[in-house]
C-alpha cells in the first residue's frame, strides 16, 4: 500500500510517519506532499492508495484538496491528521467524503483506531 | 417566507460596541493551558517529557512560534523560549531523522508546529466559530492588555518555556 502524508511541516510529516510505523504500518510505501496543490498533483501521479492530510496549509488547504480530488472523480481513502478537531471541522470532513479526523496532539493508538479498518 | 431577523428563533441580541470585550482570563485558565500543553508534549516530544510550572526567568535570546485566533476572541498563543531550548525541542520531534546539525528551517518548523498543536487545541475551548492562522516564527507579536493574557511559566528540562494566551495589541478594552 502506498500511503500519502501532506503537512506543511516536514516535522510533523516525519512525526506521522514515525507514528504509522509505531502502530505497526511499518511495511508501507510512503509519499510525501508539502501542501493541498503538491498532494492534489501526486494523487494523480503517485496514485497513492490512502491521503493522510494536514487541513490548515498553504496554497491549497486539505478540504480544498480533498473537495477538488472527489470533484475529479478520485475516490482515494482520505483522511484528516490536524491541529483542531471541532464538531463543525469533522462535519465538514465527513460531508467532503473524508474517512475520519485525526487531531493532533495523537498517538499510535489514534492511528491504529482509525487506520485498521482501512489498511487491510 | 422571508421574515425579518428575529423572526425565526434570533433572540435579536446584537454584540454592540460598547458591549464588555470578551477576555481570555474569562474563558481559560492556566490549568487549562498547562493541560494542553503537556498533552502535546507527551504525544509529541517524548512520553516522559515534563513541563513543570516554575518560572524560569526571560531568555537571553529568545525566539518564539505563534498561531493567531480570530474569533468572538481573538489574539495568539505564543509559545516563547530560549534558541537552544527550540532546537532541542525540534530534535526531540524529529527522533532518529534528526540531522547531526539542525539547520534553522528544521528548528523553526518545531517550534511553529509546537504552537500549532497548542493553538488548536486552546482554539478547541474557545466559544466558536474561530479560524486558526498558520503558525509564525520570529519576535513575539506584542502582548496585549494583561487582563486578556493568560500566562504560564513553565520549565522543559529545567530551561524556560513561556505559553501565552493573548489578546491582540491595542484591542479596544476600555470602551
Amino acid at each position: 500500500m502506498k500511503i500519502l502524508v501532506a503537512d506543511d511541516s516536514r516535522v510533523m510529516r516525519q512525526i506521522v510517519i514515525r507514528t504509522l510505523r509505531q502502530a505497526g504500518y511499518d511495511d508501507h510505501d510512503i509519499v510525501e506532499a508539502e501542501d493541498g496543490a503538491d498532494a492534489l498533483a501526486k494523487v494523480s501521479s503517485e496514485k497513492p492508495d490512502l491521503v493522510l492530510s494536514d487541513w490548515n496549509m498553504p496554497n491549497m488547504t486539505g478540504i480544498e484538496c480533498l473537495q477538488a480530488m472527489r470533484a475529479s472523480g478520485s475516490a482515494v481513502p482520505f483522511g484528516f491528521v490536524t491541529s483542531e478537531g471541532s464538531p463543525e471541522m469533522r462535519e465538514k470532513a465527513a460531508t467532503a467524503g473524508a474517512l475520519f479526523l485525526i487531531a493532533k496532539p495523537f498517538t499510535e493508538d489514534t492511528f491504529k483506531e482509525h487506520l485498521d479498518e482501512v489498511i487491510a | 417566507m422571508t421574515g425579518f431577523p428575529g423572526s425565526h428563533g434570533d433572540t435579536g441580541e446584537r454584540r454592540r460596541t460598547s458591549d464588555a470585550p470578551v477576555l481570555i482570563t474569562d474563558l481559560l485558565d492556566q490549568e487549562t493551558v498547562q493541560s494542553i500543553a503537556q498533552e502535546a508534549w507527551s504525544a509529541l516530544v517524548g512520553d516522559d517529557e515534563f513541563l513543570v510550572p516554575l518560572p524560569g526567568g526571560p531568555p537571553d535570546d529568545a525566539v518564539s512560534s505563534w498561531v493567531e485566533i480570530v474569533g468572538p476572541w481573538t489574539g495568539t498563543v505564543v509559545l516563547t523560549c530560549s534558541r537552544a531550548t527550540a532546537e532541542e525541542l525540534s530534535r526531540c520531534l524529529l527522533g532518529e531523522h534528526a540531522p547531526p546539525v539542525l539547520d534553522e528551517e528544521d528548528i523553526q518548523d518545531g517550534l511553529g508546529e509546537l504552537a500549532n498543536v497548542v493553538g488548536g487545541n486552546v482554539k478547541g475551548v474557545l466559544p466558536g466559530p474561530s479560524v486558526l492562522g498558520l503558525p509564525e516564527v520570529g519576535n513575539a507579536p506584542e502582548a496585549g492588555a494583561p487582563a486578556d493574557t493568560c500566562r504560564v511559566d513553565l520549565l522543559w528540562r529545567g530551561q524556560s518555556l513561556t505559553i501565552s494566551v493573548q489578546g491582540s495589541a491595542g484591542a479596544p478594552l476600555d470602551q
